[in-house]
């Protein structure tokens, strides 16, 4: 999940995290707009500032006309639906601050950079040296020498302040379970650090330990975008694609390695659905489901299986049950092999439904199929 | 010799009167995998699959002195079952479920490095040494006995690759899955290390995705260290760009974690490319 810089801040301000004191203003509420401030589009994507999505301004007039010209504007797509309009600081330096995870290492990480701003992305591609990244032992903690090595890096001298700071941002990264905590720029004023922005996103999967948490934050963001959140899709995986062949596996890798032979035989896959490696009849019937409803035009289906947690009779029921209740008129090319294969290729046999064993020979047919083959 | 798991491992299943637990023992003893206890507790003094059930690992570990564990626990509770397994001695754990919260998977890794335990998973279909032990989800048919190893993020590719070799009378040391990601206790360099001081192992196969950089790490050890023939398979070459695939890690960004920068530095550090599993094959079969 992610947040909105507004709900973040909310969560800064609880964490004791100090944060520009503002107010949120939507199209049909702007009594909270007020000057001078810096008025703020609320996208969850990034790169805002660049588009113009944030203004200073100085006068209520100002103000007026900034919400008015950022609440009409679309970022990546993302229509503003609301702005966090924030007292202006008076900003002697800009850092960069963040927390987030090396998956490849296994660990937690801290970023810091002297060099803040709305480049950070320039400063890792060009001068990876100008960014401290210090790995975090998620059981030790956030130790004293490293909080040293962060404010040392950045040249902050009040060593104390800054450690506070940063502990309170590890601190909060580890309850909320969050996958990223960013602060840029974090700025230095007369009065000391500021979180000048915040970027939050939320682990997922500590959404049931974490209830209260994500049902405020979604409601919130249901509230302004007039849509619910997500549904839950379960395991499965589905990327719309441009061609004509559809396509379900029950591995990832499978999935990726047949979208590669299709397009190697000269077919292009019409989406790329994945059902995850351990699954039931109830997804394999939603996950046809799921193509058949997205992609009418598609011209063969290729359903590739290879069972490991996965039970290929399950498989097949899954199938035959979707076949019992939809009229499927293009081909179906279902390669199935692995756990429970013979059980499968019983329930596909009774059905009157072939079944490959090779993935290439399936991958073939279902391109030629599509092409209009026999 | 093979990796990571041979005749000698003695196996704990975590969670084994659980649906996936019950299945999954049935198919690792079928495969004469030794395994020596289950634990769930509160459920002391019964069995499955004959297998005797404990309270805690350290009850399992006194009586049966298991020394590998796979874990089939829920989500929430998983975090608490792997400390408890490396609490108890136990230095090889493989964490088979997906949809672990993330903290929980950082602390469990913490605590492995500083106990010496290889952690594979989450959300890994496991390892096999065909012939010797199984110890994950791999469909015995699909792999036999030999001198290949083979590691791959996802499981399924690993199936698929096993079967193609094995159809073409290929046989493999040990298969490795390692998971989705996007955090991962085991790599493909670890796995690639292992297999080149393995004495059993004489060709590398290496499979790898779309997505982060951990097949990259593992071309820089194949070209610092790795003197045996290393044959790789990258999948997503026709991924769409800033989509995940499936596995949380597998995605593009901008030209970040393309197939093809994949391609490009393993063929930089000596391996030969295959662009199908057939391929693999043919490769190999010219390496002799």
């Amino acid at each position: 999940m992610k947040l909105y810089e507004f709900q973040g801040k909310a969560l800064f301000r609880e964490a004791g995290i100090p944060v520009p004191r503002g107010a949120v203003v939507t199209a049909s509420d702007r009594s909270g707009l007020f000057a001078p401030s810096a008025v703020k589009a609320q996208v969850l994507s990034g790169g805002r500032g660049k588009a113009g999505g944030v203004l200073l301004v100085s006068t209520q007039a100002e103000a007026e006309k900034a919400a008015g010209s950022i609440l009409s504007m679309e970022l990546k797509g993302e229509p503003v639906r609301a702005l966090l309009v924030e007292e202006k600081m008076n900003i002697r330096a800009e850092y960069y601050l963040a927390v987030t995870f090396d998956g490849e290492a296994g660990t937690p990480l801290f970023m810091a950079s002297a060099s803040g701003g709305m480049d950070i992305e320039s400063v890792a591609e060009h001068s990876p040296e100008k960014i401290l990244k210090l790995p975090v032992d998620p059981l030790w903690g956030l130790t004293d020498y490293k909080l040293r090595a962060m404010a040392d890096f950045l040249g902050y001298e009040n060593k104390k302040e800054f450690a506070s700071f940063a502990r309170k941002v590890w601190t909060l990264f580890r309850e909320k379970n969050a996958v990223l905590v960013e602060i840029n720029p974090l700025v230095v004023t007369d009065s000391g650090l500021v979180a000048l922005d915040s970027k939050i996103e939320i682990d997922d999967d500590a959404r049931p330990r974490l209830k209260d948490l994500f049902e405020k934050n979604l409601a919130e963001q249901a509230a302004l975008t007039g849509v619910e959140g997500e549904a839950d899709h379960g395991t499965i995986t589905y990327v719309p694609l441009e061609g004509n062949v559809g396509l379900i596996s029950d591995g990832a890798g499978t999935g990726m390695l047949t979208l590669d032979l299709i397009r190697d035989l000269g077919g292009e896959a019409a989406d790329f659905c994945e059902m995850g490696g351990l699954t039931s009849p109830e997804v394999m019937y939603s996950a046809m489901d799921q193509v058949f409803s997205d992609k009418k035009d598609i011209k063969s289906l290729l359903v590739v299986l290879i069972g490991g947690f996965n039970r290929m009779d399950e498989m097949a029921e899954g199938i035959t049950a979707y076949l019992r209740e939809h009229k499927v008129s293009i081909p179906l090319v279902v390669r199935l092999c692995g756990t429970m294969e013979e059980e499968g290729k019983a329930i596909m046999k009774e059905a009157g439904l072939p079944v490959y064993d090779d993935l290439r020979t399936a991958v073939a047919d279902a391109v030629r199929f599509a092409a209009g083959g026999n | 010799m093979a990796i990571l798991v041979d005749r000698d491992t003695r196996v704990l299943v975590q969670g084994i009167t659980g649906k996936s637990g019950i299945l999954q023992t049935k198919s690792l003893i079928d495969y004469g995998t030794a395994v020596v206890a289950g634990v769930t507790p509160g459920k002391a003094g019964t069995a499955v699959e004959g297998v005797p059930v404990f309270n805690s690992v350290a009850d399992a570990v006194r009586e049966v002195s298991p020394n590998a564990a796979i874990s089939f626990v829920p989500p929430l509770f998983a975090k608490d079952a792997a400390m408890e397994a490396m609490e108890a001695g136990i230095k090889l754990l493989v964490l088979t479920m997906e949809g672990i919260p993330k903290h929980d998977v950082l602390d469990i890794l913490s605590y492995a490095s500083g106990r010496g335990v290889r952690v594979l998973g989450p959300g890994t279909a496991g390892v096999i040494s065909p012939g010797k032990c199984k110890l994950g989800a791999h469909p015995a048919r699909m792999f036999r006995e030999g001198k290949v190893g083979v590691v791959s993020k996802s499981g399924a590719l690993s199936y698929e690759v096993g079967k193609t070799l094995t159809d073409a009378g290929i046989g493999q040391s040990t298969v490795v899955a390692l998971g989705g990601g996007p955090i991962w206790g085991t790599t493909q360099r670890d796995i690639v290390k292992l297999f080149n001081e393995d004495p059993e192992t004489e060709i590398i196969v290496l499979l790898g995705e779309i997505g982060g950089g951990t097949e990259i790490a593992a071309a820089e050890y194949i070209a610092e260290s790795v003197r045996k023939p290393v044959v790789s398979l990258i999948v997503g070459r026709a991924a769409p760009e800033g989509k995940s695939l499936g596995h949380a890690g597998a995605i593009i960004r901008g030209n970040k974690g393309t197939a093809a920068s994949k391609m490009e530095a393993l063929e930089k550090a000596g391996a030969c490319l295959a662009t199908s599993p057939a391929q693999v094959v043919e490769l190999i079969r010219k390496l002799g």
